[in-house]
C-alpha cells in the first residue's frame, strides 16, 4: 500500500476528469465534463436523480466506457483499473451482496480483492456501525448491506473513497458513525468523493461540491464560498418606525409584513445595512444563512424536481 | 363553470377506478415469459410436425422400411432416452417414439424453470413485494401466475397434436400425445411452483425440483430397462406417458392419472403461498453461523467456491443417470450378442459395435454432452445473473480487470465440466463392473472425456453471449450440447443431407471408447470453443456492465 501511495504524487489530483462524455443512444447523460479534485478533501457530487451522479462513478470504476473524453484515478486512466483500482474503495448506490456469504465473508472477499485492509480499524468499525457478521446476507437489511460496503472501504487505507448515496438506507445513529468515518478518512490524508442527495450531510462534511444538472457541470466551490455567495435574511423588530433600507448595498427584497417589522434580504459586505439597523434601535434582529437546501433549489428552481 | 361542477362532485372516490390486479399480474408474469414460451411451442410442433411429414419418405425410402427402424430403436442410447419403441410402423407412433421423450424433458424443464424464476426469482429480487402490496393476496397472485406457465405446456400439447393430425395420424393418438405433453408440463410447473414456495432462494428451488424431474426420468429408465420394477414408471410423468403409448395402445388410465397428478400439485400451491410471509420459504435458511474463510482469497478462489454446491448436485444427477446404465450394460449387449442378426442390422445402420460394452458406453457417453454442456452454460449465467444483481461492481472495484474475473470463472467453470465428465465416466464403470461388463475404469473415463470439446463448445458459446448479450447465456450455452443433439437427432429422422447433419457438434465424436478418438475434429472443436470464448472476452471487456 504504501509504495503504491508513493507511486503517486500526493500534489497531483486524485480525481481528474476531462471532456468526459456518454450518451445512451440519443440521452447524454453526462456532457463534456471537466472535474478536478485535490487530494485530502471530502468532495461532494450533488445533483437530483438523473443528472449523471452515477454515470461519472462508473466511468471512474471503469464500469462503464466513456463515448469521449477521459478520466484519471490518481494519475491513472481510469480504463487501466488493475492499476486504477489500487488506489481506491467503492461503495455503491444500491448494494448488492452475496446472499450465502455472512457478513464476516463477505468483509474477508472484498478484503481480499481490494487494496488492502486495516484490519483492527476494520474490527472497529464493525463494533461502532453494529454489524452482525455472522449472519448470511440474504437476511440483512438494506441498511445493513450498506453498512457491510462501508466498513469494507473505510477499513482500506485507498487514497479515494468512492461513495455513492452511501446512506440513504442509514438511520441517523449510524450517519453520525458515518460522518465521523468520513472525518477520520479525511484526518488520515484519505480523499472522499461523496455523491449524495442528503444536503444537510452534504453541508455538514464536505469541504467543496461538484453541482451537476442535466449531465453537465453548473458549478464548483467551497460550502462556504457557495454560501457567502447566496443572499442572507435579516429580520428586524422595532418598537418605533421601521428605518428605511431600500437604496443600501446588497439589500433586497425588502418588506415590512407587520408595523414595526422589517425583513430584506443582503448580499455582501452587511456593514451599511447593520448601521442603519443599529441607529434605530432595534428590539431584535435574527439573520438565516441560506440552507445548501435552498442553494440548490436557486440553481434548479421548482421545475427540476427530485431533490429532497 | 356549470359544466365542470358534476364531475367535481363525483370526486376521485367517486371515479370507477380501472384496477385489475389480477390481470395484470397475469400478464406481467405472460411478459416475461413470451419469448421462451414461443420458442417452445413452434419447436415442440415443428419437431413433430417435420418428424411426422418425412416419416413415409424416410421409412419407405430405408431398405427394410420399419425393420430397419426396430433395430435403430434397438440401440441403448436411443431406448433409454426416448423410451419403449413402439408403432414405429405408423407416423404417429415414430414421431412419439423419437421425439416425445425430448419434448417431454424440453417442456417439463421449461415450465419448471418458469414457474420457479416468476415465483422465487421475482421474490428474491423484491419485485413480488411490490406486487402482492397491491390489492390481490399472494395466493391468488401465485395462482395468476402459475395459470400463465401452465398454459405454455397446454399450447405447446396442442401444437403438437395439431401437427400430428395435420399430418394425417388417428386424432385419438394425437389428442393422447398432445394432452400427455401438456399435463407433464403442467406437473413439472407446479412441482417448480411448489419448490418455490419451500426453498427461500431461487437456485435452491429450481436445483430441487430439477432433481425431482431427473428422478422421475431415471423412474421411467428402470421401469423400462428392469421388467421387476416396471411399477416405477406409474411413480414418473415420463412413465405415465410412456405408458398411454399413443397410436399403439392408447390407454387413458395412465393419462387420468397423470392429470390428477397434475391437479393436485397445482391446487397445492396457492394454498402453500397463502401459509408463508412474503420473502421467505417455508423452510427458512439457516441464521447466524461461523465465517468459513476458505477460497475467499481471490477471484478464481470465490469462483471455486461458488461453483462447489452447483457441482455436488450436477455430478449427482448424472452420476445416478450412468451408475444406472452402466448396470443395463451386460442386459442391452447381451440382447444384442444373442441376436447376431439383429446386431448386423444395426452395424448396417452405423451403430457398430453395440453388442459390446465398449460400444454401448461410447453411444451413451454421447448423451453426456447435453448435462454437462448445459452445467457449463449455466455456470457463465451465474455470472451474467451475479451482473443482474448488481454484486459484480463491489468485486470490480478491486484491482480487478474483467478479463481475469471471465477467464478465472471460465477455468474453473471449465474444470469442473471435465470433471463431472469424469465422474460419469467413473459411474458408469463402477454399474458396469457390478454386473461384471468387460469395461475397464479408463477406458469408461476416456468415453467420458472424448464428449468434453462438445461441452466446451457450450462454455464458449454461453462466454460469447455473456460479452455481446448476457440474457441469452444459457439459450446460447444450451445451443451446442441440447440443440446439437436434436438436431443430430431429426436430421437422422428424416433423412437429411449429410451436411446438414455434420452441423451439429454430435455428428463428429468418435465412438470412444470403441473406437480411438478423433483428433482431428477434437481439436477443431477445442479451437472453435477458444475462439468463440475470446470473442466473448473480447465484449465483456469492451461493454458497459448492466444494468446501468
Amino acid at each position: 500500500m504504501s509504495s503504491l501511495s508513493r507511486a503517486w504524487s500526493v500534489d497531483a489530483p486524485v480525481v481528474r476528469t476531462e471532456g468526459l462524455c456518454k450518451r445512451y443512444g440519443r440521452t447524454r447523460a453526462l456532457d463534456g465534463l471537466d472535474l478536478s479534485v485535490p487530494a485530502g478533501q471530502v468532495f461532494g457530487f450533488l445533483g437530483p436523480n438523473g443528472a449523471g451522479k452515477s454515470t461519472t462513478i462508473r466511468l471512474l470504476l471503469g464500469l462503464a466506457r466513456p463515448s469521449a473524453g477521459r478520466a484519471w484515478v490518481c494519475g491513472v486512466p481510469a480504463a487501466e483499473v488493475a492499476r486504477a483500482h489500487r488506489f481506491l474503495a467503492y461503495v455503491p448506490a444500491d448494494v448488492a451482496l452475496w446472499p450465502q456469504l455472512t457478513g464476516a465473508e463477505t468483509l474477508e472477499l472484498l478484503g481480499r480483492l481490494g487494496p488492502g485492509v486495516d484490519p483492527a480499524y476494520r474490527d472497529e468499525l464493525v463494533e461502532r456501525f453494529a454489524l452482525d457478521l455472522s449472519t448470511p446476507a440474504r437476511a440483512y437489511s438494506s441498511g445493513n448491506r450498506q453498512k457491510v460496503a462501508l466498513v469494507a472501504a473505510f477499513a482500506t487505507r485507498a487514497p479515494l473513497l468512492v461513495l455513492d448515496e452511501p446512506t440513504s438506507g442509514l438511520d441517523p445513529l449510524m450517519e453520525q458513525q458515518f460522518r465521523a468515518a468520513v472525518r477520520e478518512a479525511r484526518e488520515r490524508g484519505q480523499t472522499v468523493f461523496l455523491s449524495s442527495h442528503q444536503l444537510a450531510e452534504v453541508e455538514a462534511i464536505c469541504d467543496r461540491v461538484a453541482i451537476l444538472r442535466s449531465g453537465r457541470l453548473v458549478d464548483v466551490a467551497e460550502v462556504t464560498a457557495l454560501r457567502a455567495l447566496h443572499r442572507t435574511e435579516v429580520e428586524a423588530g422595532f418598537g418605533g418606525a421601521v428605518p428605511v433600507l431600500d437604496d443600501l448595498p446588497g439589500v433586497a427584497d425588502v418588506e415590512v409584513p407587520a408595523p414595526g417589522r422589517v425583513r430584506f434580504t443582503l448580499t455582501g459586505p452587511p456593514g451599511p445595512a447593520l448601521q442603519v439597523l443599529a441607529s434605530a434601535g432595534p428590539d431584535y434582529l435574527r439573520v438565516r444563512e441560506p440552507g445548501l437546501e435552498e442553494i440548490f433549489l436557486g440553481y434548479y428552481g421548482s421545475t427540476n424536481g427530485g431533490m429532497r | 363553470m356549470s359544466t365542470l361542477a358534476p364531475r367535481a362532485t363525483r370526486g376521485p372516490a367517486a371515479r370507477r377506478l380501472d384496477a385489475r390486479p389480477g390481470r395484470a399480474v397475469a400478464g406481467l408474469a405472460a411478459r416475461s415469459v413470451r419469448r421462451g414460451a414461443t420458442v417452445l411451442v413452434v419447436a415442440a410442433a415443428a419437431m413433430s410436425a417435420v418428424v411426422a411429414f418425412t416419416y413415409e419418405s424416410v421409412v419407405g425410402g430405408a431398405p427394410g422400411g420399419a425393420a430397419s427402424l426396430a433395430v435403430l430403436a434397438q440401440n441403448p442410447a436411443i431406448r433409454t432416452l426416448f423410451g419403449e419403441p413402439v408403432a414405429l410402423d405408423t407416423a404417429g407412433g415414430f414421431t412419439v417414439w423419437r421425439t416425445g421423450a425430448a419434448l417431454g424433458v424440453l417442456t417439463g424443464m421449461w415450465a419448471l424453470l418458469a414457474a420457479t424464476r416468476l415465483l422465487r426469482g421475482e421474490e428474491d429480487s423484491g419485485r413480488w413485494a411490490l406486487l402482492v402490496a397491491g390489492t390481490l393476496p399472494a395466493e391468488r397472485a401465485t395462482a395468476r401466475v402459475l395459470a400463465v406457465v401452465t398454459a405454455v405446456p397446454v399450447l405447446a400439447g396442442a401444437g403438437v397434436a395439431l401437427a400430428l393430425v395435420t399430418a394425417g395420424t388417428p386424432v385419438r393418438g394425437a389428442v393422447l400425445h398432445g394432452a400427455g405433453l401438456a399435463l407433464t408440463g403442467i406437473f413439472f410447473g407446479g412441482l417448480g411452483a411448489i419448490a418455490a414456495q419451500v426453498a427461500g432462494r431461487r437456485a435452491a428451488a429450481t436445483g430441487a425440483a430439477t432433481a425431482v424431474l431427473a428422478a422421475g426420468l431415471l423412474a421411467r429408465m428402470i421401469g423400462d430397462g428392469v421388467p421387476a420394477l416396471g411399477w416405477l414408471r406409474w411413480l414418473s410423468p415420463f412413465g405415465l406417458t410412456a405408458q398411454v403409448a399413443p397410436f399403439h395402445a392408447d390407454r387413458v388410465g395412465p393419462m387420468v392419472v397423470l392429470a390428477v397428478a397434475a391437479l393436485l400439485v397445482l391446487a397445492v400451491t396457492p394454498a402453500l403461498a397463502g401459509r408463508r410471509d412474503v420473502g421467505e420459504g417455508l423452510v427458512r435458511p439457516a441464521g447466524a453461523r461461523r465465517p468459513r474463510r476458505g477460497l475467499l482469497g481471490s477471484p478464481e478462489a470465490f469462483a471455486m467456491r461458488t461453483v462447489l454446491a452447483p457441482w455436488a448436485g450436477w455430478c449427482t444427477g448424472v452420476g445416478a443417470y450412468y451408475l444406472l446404465v452402466g448396470l443395463l450394460t451386460v442386459s442391452l449387449t447381451g440382447f444384442l450378442t444373442a441376436n447376431a442378426a439383429f446386431a448386423d442390422l444395426a452395424a448396417g445402420a452405423g451403430f457398430a459395435g453395440l453388442d459390446t460394452a465398449r460400444g454401448y458406453a461410447a453411444t451413451l457417453f454421447a448423451l453426456l454432452a447435453m448435462p454437462v454442456g448445459g452445467f457449463a452454460a449455466v455456470r457463465i449465467g451465474a455470472l451474467a445473473a451475479d451482473e443482474a444483481a448488481r454484486r459484480l461492481p463491489l468485486l470490480l472495484a478491486g484491482p480487478l480487470t474483467r478479463t481475469r474475473l471471465l477467464l478465472g470463472h471460465g477455468a474453473v467453470t471449465a474444470v469442473a465440466a471435465v470433471l463431472l465428465s469424469g465422474a460419469a465416466g467413473l459411474a458408469f464403470w463402477a454399474g458396469a463392473a457390478l454386473v461384471d461388463a468387460p469395461l475397464g475404469p479408463g477406458e469408461a473415463v476416456a468415453g467420458a472425456l472424448n464428449t468434453v470439446p462438445v461441452s466446451l463448445l457450450g462454455l464458449g458459446a454461453a462466454v460469447l453471449a455473456l460479452g455481446w448479450s448476457p440474457r441469452l447465456v444459457v439459450a446460447a450455452g444450451s445451443i451446442p450440447g441440447v440443440g446439437g443433439f436434436l438436431w443430430l437427432v431429426i436430421s437422422q429422422s428424416i433423412d437429411a443431407p449429410r451436411w446438414v447433419t455434420t452441423v451439429s457438434p454430435f455428428a463428429h465424436l468418435a465412438a470412444v471408447p470403441a473406437a480411438p478418438a478423433a483428433v482431428t475434429a477434437t481439436t477443431v472443436m477445442l479451437l472453435v470453443a477458444a475462439c468463440l470464448a475470446g470473442l466473448g472476452v473480447v465484449g465483456y471487456r469492451r461493454r458497459d456492465l448492466r444494468p446501468a
